[in-house]
């Protein structure tokens, strides 16, 4: 079972983020692989392992510091890495992404494809989607649940508001999951000393085969206008003094205003 | 708490590859997931928590600087930081992982026989087995070389009679590298558990590193066979050395400890409200943190240049006592200002402090006192040896 992963390189959400002049302030940020694409890492490498057989390849199209990402997803056990770089790439939407791993990925051998549900910076989630329709494959997102693994097909479940469905998918397929799937591993030690003997293939955008067109400021269907940070929360509201008339007041806005009972 | 990050005021960070920064965000992890969660209930039950003992062998934290026979291979920084994120956790804990691979694994890949390296090294990598460095005796600390434990030739073998006191992991290693006397020089010898004439008592009682097993060893006319003896380490140098590498360690986990109790006592002044302003706005506690900073910083500089000259093999046996006085007794007087600064939290298990602060007065005490290394360094600079 041939399997590759698609992980995208993201700001630590953890950690401060700070918006100034409506762009994110580069400045002290730290960088992570998006805590879904590491779960999709981890359902890779289980699948490989009960199966008994096959490689794990992590693709990520990014600056050269998400090859950072890629060497920790090896460090975690997968086989090699495409790390696809280039000036050409930068604006691209979902649309244009998904344009261009499924010609990166068009002439690869592979059963599964599998990323996060979607991205932990922008939340967006649509390039998984639009990448089997992009090379005609079927897909489930949000899978929760593994069931039975066959050469050819396979069984899962997959969250919904009020339950959840159960899929038979023929292979090759794509798979976005949910974090409840797994715990990703942590890289061992010895897996991060493995990690710089592994394959790691660099791609510019000529070298990708991606039409320049597809991508970038050409190729996008949606255009990011500003960041703006949420605004601050307000600070609650004090009630002192009498306790039976606070707790009236107390009873009214909560009534009246919040509406807990409509 | 905010999610823990270590003091980067001088941008270390930036001197670190990032190799060194995944290893450290690595163990970082791991000891978040597994050490930190079981540690109240470890030190309140003076126990080592032993699950932890193949999660270690796992994740490839014994021997980790070793290369071949199942260790990781790790450059000296990134073992340096290995340590310091153990360290983060509990003195204790980064203590098992040093006495297995700078006291057992280190001298028997440096002193060892091949048979020894291909027999040992493997499952004490793993954590299959357990191994304890015994050299310390009751009446012999600061001055090894005076040990009593003697060992003698015999048919077939070699027969030790003796004690070791204070051996961390002790009364549950599989394999002991002890140090005896054969014909009046020291020698390394690994004596497996069961073998008749050696025996361990826990010790009890302390109030220091309680989540570490800490043991007597006896040795009465116990006979090892004549392939245990470590054949190329003769003298005191062999287990000086071993010091050597096992106090590079607590120069670098003394810093994960002090980053520990500084993050701690940040967060918690920052969010304590006293006389209607949060501690942290008072100069008294600001001074106490701008110390911590100005300590740890200086601190993270010295692990690291110790461990950048290791790596270029020129690394001295004075310099490591620096690092590891140094470092250690930072630690502590970052943890007693934290242990103040958290006032009555300071002294309960529900915070890390205190801790920390009690197991940091072990550390500063084993592998050489602060007092040793402060003579090691004078004997250096004047060339005049004071230590009696």
């Amino acid at each position: 079972m041939n399997i590759i992963v698609l992980i995208k390189q993201v700001v630590d959400v953890e950690l401060n983020i700070r918006v100034k002049d409506g762009a994110l302030v580069e400045d002290g940020l730290n960088y992570v692989i998006s805590s879904w694409d590491e779960i999709a890492i981890e359902t890779a490498l289980q699948i490989v392992e009960s199966v008994g057989d096959g490689e794990v390849t992590l693709v990520t199209i990014g600056p050269d510091q998400a090859a950072e990402a890629l060497r920790k997803g090896l460090a975690m056990g997968a086989h090699k890495a495409i790390h696809v770089s280039d000036a050409g790439f930068d604006g691209s939407d979902s649309f244009a992404y998904a344009k261009a791993f499924a010609k990166i990925l068009g002439d690869r051998d592979c059963d599964l494809i599998i990323a996060g549900k979607q991205a932990q910076d922008t939340d967006a989630g649509l390039t998984a989607g639009m990448l089997a329709e992009f090379m005609d494959l079927p897909q489930a997102t949000n899978v929760t649940k593994l069931g039975q693994i066959a050469a050819d097909k396979l069984t899962l479940h997959r969250g919904g508001d009020n339950g959840s469905e159960v899929i038979e998918l023929s292979l090759p397929a794509v798979l976005t999951v949910n974090d409840s799937l797994y715990e990703a591993r942590l890289a061992s030690l010895r897996g991060i000393m493995q990690a710089k003997k592994k394959p790691l293939e660099t791609l510019d955008l000529a070298g990708s085969g991606v039409d320049a067109a597809t991508v970038g400021i050409a190729g996008r269907q949606t255009v990011i206008d500003q960041l703006v940070e949420p605004e601050a929360r307000q600070a609650g509201q004090k009630f002192e003094g009498d306790e039976e008339e606070t707790t009236k007041q107390v009873l009214d806005l909560l009534v009246n205003e919040a509406k807990i009972f409509a | 708490m905010p999610p823990y990050e270590s003091l980067n005021y001088l941008d270390i960070d930036s001197l670190l590859s990032e190799e060194e920064r995944l290893t450290r965000q690595t163990v970082r992890d791991f000891v978040t997931r597994q050490v930190l969660p079981v540690l109240q209930d470890a030190h309140r039950t003076e126990t080592f928590p032993e699950q932890l003992i193949s999660e270690f062998g796992k994740m490839g934290f014994y021997g980790a600087n070793l290369d071949g026979y199942g260790c990781a291979g790790l450059s000296e920084v990134q073992y340096g930081l290995l340590m310091q994120e153990l360290e983060r956790g509990d003195s204790g804990i980064r203590s098992f992982c040093s006495v297995q691979g700078a006291l057992v694994m280190w001298p028997i890949y440096t002193y060892g026989s091949e048979a020894q390296k291909e027999k040992y090294l493997p499952r004490l990598a793993t954590g299959e087995l357990i191994g304890c460095f015994g050299l310390t005796e009751p009446d012999y600390g600061s001055n090894p070389s005076g040990m009593l434990t003697k060992a003698e030739k015999v048919p077939g073998g070699y027969r030790i009679n003796g004690n070791k006191m204070w051996i961390t992991n002790g009364s549950i290693a599989d394999i002991s590298v002890v140090w005896a006397k054969l014909d009046g020089k020291a020698r390394g010898f690994i004596v497996e558990k069961g073998t008749k004439g050696f025996s361990t008592r826990l010790m009890k009682g302390k109030f220091s590193l309680r989540v570490s097993l800490t043991s007597e060893l006896h040795f009465e006319d116990c006979v090892v066979p004549e392939d245990n003896i470590l054949p190329d380490a003769e003298g005191m140098k062999g287990p000086l050395s071993c010091l050597t590498q096992a106090r590079y360690g607590i120069a670098w986990g003394a810093v994960g400890a002090a980053n520990m109790v500084y993050h701690t006592a940040l967060d918690y002044t920052k969010n304590r409200i006293m006389f209607d302003k949060p501690l942290a706005a008072y100069q008294l506690i600001q001074a106490k943190l701008a110390k911590m900073v100005q300590e740890i910083s200086k601190a993270q500089l010295l692990a690291l240049q110790l461990g950048r000259l290791k790596e270029k093999k020129r690394l001295q046996p004075h310099q490591v006592s620096l690092g590891k006085m140094n470092n250690v007794r930072m630690a502590l007087d970052c943890a007693r200002d934290a242990r103040d600064m958290l006032g009555a939290n300071g002294i309960i298990d529900e915070y890390p402090v205190i801790r920390h602060l009690l197991n940091l007065e072990t550390v500063n005490t084993y592998e050489g006192t602060e007092d040793i290394h402060l003579l090691i360094i004078g004997n250096e600079v004047t060339g005049l040896p004071a230590f009696r």
